[in-house]
C-alpha cells in the first residue's frame, strides 16, 4: 500500500509562498512524476511529504492515515537525494544497512537483506568499498538500494538522474522503472527534464509558481495541454503561440489569417493560438476551410538527426517553428518564401494573460 | 638574459629572505636549549657562549621540583577542558552552522572571544572564592572553559558547513531523530575536525598564564606558572627555567604540526570556502 493525499498543502517561507494550497492524489504503485521549471516548488512538494520541512497549512495522508505532523522517520518513506547522500564514513554495506539498523533489526537479518539487494542492483563486489571510491553510477544505485531495502510505502526521487552523464542517465532510467515494475511501490519523482517525466510517469503533475497547473497522462499532458504555461513547457521545440481575437461566428482572427474553430468557453475576447511545430505542414494545396494558409520565409534550418528544426516568419512579424522529417528538408530553402498550412483541429485556444 | 638575472636575483633575495625567518623563530629556541645545557654557575649570562655542558638542570627539574605535578597539572586541566569544550561545542557549532536566518549570529562567539580576560578575572576569582575553588584544578578549568568554548565552536562551524544538508536529512528518513542523525552520522564526518579543534583548544589551555597564576596556589600550579615563579626575587633561575620552558614546548609543536593542515580551515572558519 501507498496512497498518498495532499489536502490543500500550502508552504511558505516568510512572506514567499513556495507552495500554494495544492491538492493532489497519489494513487497505490503509481508512479508519478512532478515536472515544473526550477523554484515551482516540486522538490519542496516532496520534502513536505517526507517531512523534512513543516507544512504552513493542509495535510498530508499517506494511506489514510494524517502523517502532517509526524517525524521523517515515523512516515515510513525513502528517498534519493540529487547527490545520493551516502554516508562518507561507512561502506557501501553500512550505507544500505543503515536504515535497518534503526528499526533493531538483528545483524543477521541485515546482512542477509543487504546482500539479496546488492545483487539485486549489481552491488555485490562493491559492498566493502567507501562511496567516495564509487563511480557515479554506483554510487546512484547504492542510494536506490538504500532506498529499496526497508521495502517503505512510497520511494520519493529528488532529480536523482541529473548529476549523471546522458547514457548512464538512459540506463539507470531503466533501472528505475524496471525496479518500479517489479516491487510495485508508489513512486514519487520530482525532475526538470520533461523527456524523463514523459519516459517514466504513469501520470505527470506539472507545477509552476507553487500551484499545480495540470495533472494527467504524459499522452494527455502533450496532446490536452489544459493551459498556456503546460503548452509551452512540454514539447521541445516548443509549441508555437500566436495572438489573437475572437470574433463572432466562432472565428479567430490573427495576424496570419482568420479560421473558425470550436471555441472552448470562458476563454474571453483575446486568446492565443498554439500550434505545436510538427503539426505545421508544408502545404502547397489549395486552402481548406478547417486550416489556414500562410506564406512565410525561411529563416534558419537546424538538423538535429532524424529531424529538421525549420524557423520561418511570417510578413506580420509572426514567427513560427516547425519540425521535419530530415528527407523533407531540402523544400526548406533559408530565404525562400513557402506555403505552410496550420489545420484548425491541431490549434489549442488559451485565453490570453495579461501581465 | 635580463629577465633571467632578475629571476636569479629574486630567487636569492626569496632564499635570504625565507632564511632569515627561519633563524628569527628557531634562534630563540636554540638559545633556550642552550641555556638549559648550562651548568648552574653560569645561570643568568646569555653572553657565555663556550661552556661544559651538563644535564644538571634536567635532573634537577625531573627529580627534584615541582614541575613533573605542575605538568600533570596542566594535562589534567587542558584534557578536561577540551572534552567539556567539545561537548558543549560541537553542538553548538553544529546548530551555528544549520539554521536559517541566523548566519549573523555565529559572529557573536567571537565576541566573547574579543573580550579582554582582564574583565572576568574578577567576578571568576569571587566566585570560585565562594565556592572554595580557589588553588583547584576544577576552577582553573572553569576559567579555561570561558574562552576555550567559544574557539572550539568557531573552529567547527567552518567544518559543519561542509558537511550536506542531505546527510542528515537521509538519516532521519532513514529512521534516526536528529539527534542521533548528528551523533551517528554528521560527528563521525567531521572527526577531523574534532581532532583539529581538541589539538587547538588543548594548547590554548595548556599555554595559558593569566588565570592560571591567579587562581592556582601550590596545589594546583601549572606549567606556565611554574615557569615564571622561577623569576625569584634572587635572579632568575635561567637554567631551570629554560628546561620547564622546552618541557611546555614540546607538545605544543607537536601537537601544531600533527594539525596543521586542519588549522588553517579552522580557524580562517566559517564563511570561508575553499
Amino acid at each position: 500500500m501507498g496512497q498518498v493525499t495532499f489536502k490543500n498543502l500550502s508552504k511558505s517561507f516568510g512572506p514567499a509562498n513556495i507552495i500554494d494550497g495544492i491538492n493532489l492524489e497519489i494513487r497505490n504503485s503509481e508512479f508519478l512524476v512532478l515536472l515544473g521549471p526550477s523554484g515551482c516548488g516540486k522538490s519542496t512538494t516532496l520534502r513536505l511529504l517526507a517531512g523534512l520541512e513543516t507544512v504552513s497549512s493542509g495535510k498530508i495522508l499517506i494511506d489514510g492515515k494524517d502523517v502532517t505532523e509526524l517525524e521523517p522517520r515515523e512516515r515510513d518513506i525513502a528517498m534519493v537525494f540529487q547527490n545520493y547522500a551516502l554516508y562518507p564514513t561507512m561502506t557501501v554495506a553500512q550505507n544500505i544497512g543503515f536504515g535497518l539498523k534503526a528499526k533493531k533489526t538483528p545483524p543477521k537479518l541485515i546482512k542477509e537483506k543487504v546482500n539479496d539487494i546488492a545483487e539485486l542492483l549489481g552491488l555485490t563486489h562493491l559492498l566493502n568499498r567507501k562511496p567516495n571510491s564509487l563511480s557515479g553510477g554506483q554510487q546512484q544505485r547504492v542510494a536506490i538500494g538504500r532506498a529499496i531495502v526497508r521495502k517503505p510505502k512510497v520511494f520519493l526521487f529528488d532529480e536523482p538522474l541529473s548529476n549523471l552523464d546522458a547514457n548512464l542517465r538512459l540506463e539507470m532510467r531503466a533501472e528505475i522503472m524496471k525496479l518500479h515494475r517489479e516491487l510495485g511501490a508508489t513512486t514519487i519523482f520530482v525532475t526538470h527534464d520533461q523527456e524523463e517525466a514523459m519516459a517514466m510517469a504513469d501520470r505527470i503533475v506539472i507545477m509552476d509558481n507553487g500551484l499545480i497547473e495540470q495533472v494527467g497522462t504524459p499522452t494527455e499532458i502533450y496532446f490536452q495541454p489544459k493551459t498556456r504555461m503546460v503548452a509551452g513547457f512540454i514539447g521541445n521545440p516548443s509549441m508555437n503561440f500566436i495572438e489573437g481575437q475572437i470574433s463572432k461566428n466562432c472565428e479567430i482572427s490573427m495576424a496570419i489569417g482568420r479560421i473558425k474553430v470550436n471555441i472552448p468557453p470562458n476563454s474571453g475576447k483575446d486568446v492565443e493560438v498554439g500550434i505545436r511545430p510538427e503539426k505545421i505542414k508544408l502545404d502547397e494545396r489549395k486552402s481548406k476551410p478547417t486550416e489556414i494558409k500562410v506564406k512565410v520565409l525561411v529563416t534558419n534550418v537546424e538538423l538535429l538527426g532524424p529531424r529538421a528544426v525549420v524557423k520561418m516568419q511570417h510578413e506580420s512579424g509572426q514567427q513560427l517553428t516547425s519540425v521535419v522529417d530530415h528527407n523533407e528538408m531540402d523544400k526548406y530553402r533559408v530565404g525562400t518564401k513557402i506555403s505552410v498550412s496550420l489545420a484548425s483541429q491541431a490549434l489549442h485556444i488559451f485565453p490570453r494573460i495579461r501581465d | 638574459m635580463i629577465i633571467s638575472f632578475e629571476n636569479q636575483l629574486s630567487r636569492f633575495l626569496g632564499t635570504i629572505a625565507i632564511f632569515t625567518a627561519i633563524i628569527v623563530v628557531l634562534f630563540p629556541f636554540f638559545w633556550i636549549f642552550l641555556e638549559s645545557l648550562k651548568p648552574p654557575s653560569l645561570g643568568g649570562r646569555p653572553d657565555v657562549w663556550f661552556f661544559e655542558p651538563t644535564w644538571e638542570n634536567w635532573s634537577e627539574i625531573v627529580l627534584n621540583s615541582g614541575v613533573p605535578l605542575n605538568i600533570l597539572n596542566s594535562f589534567f586541566i587542558a584534557l578536561i577542558t577540551v572534552v567539556i569544550s567539545l561537548i558543549c561545542g560541537a553542538p553548538a557549532a553544529y546548530a551555528f552552522s544549520r539554521f536559517r536566518g541566523f548566519h549573523g549570529a555565529r559572529y557573536s562567539i567571537l565576541a566573547a572571544e574579543m573580550m579582554p580576560p582582564a574583565i572576568l578575572i574578577l567576578p571568576l576569582f569571587l566566585l570560585l572564592y565562594k565556592l572554595e575553588l580557589i588553588d583547584s584544578r576544577i576552577g582553573v578549568i572553569i576559567a579555561h572553559l570561558t574562552f576555550v568554548v567559544p574557539v572550539i565552536t568557531w573552529f567547527l562551524i567552518g567544518f559543519f558547513d561542509e558537511v550536506p544538508k542531505d546527510l542528515e536529512d537521509q538519516a532521519m528518513i532513514d529512521g534516526y531523530t536528529r539527534f542521533q542523525a548528528f551523533y551517528k552520522v554528521i560527528l563521525p564526518i567531521v572527526r577531523p575536525g574534532l581532532g583539529a579543534a581538541a589539538v587547538f583548544g588543548f594548547v590554548l589551555s595548556w599555554n595559558d598564564l593569566f588565570y592560571s597564576l591567579l587562581l592556582t596556589g601550590a596545589e594546583s600550579r601549572t606549567l606556565p606558572v611554574a615557569i615564571a615563579s622561577f623569576w625569584t626575587f634572587r635572579g632568575i633561575e635561567l637554567g631551570k627555567m629554560a628546561v620547564a620552558i622546552l618541557i611546555a614546548v614540546i607538545p605544543v609543536l607537536i601537537l601544531s604540526y600533527s594539525i596543521q593542515k586542519h588549522l588553517i580551515r579552522g580557524i580562517g572558519g566559517s564563511g570561508v570556502k575553499y
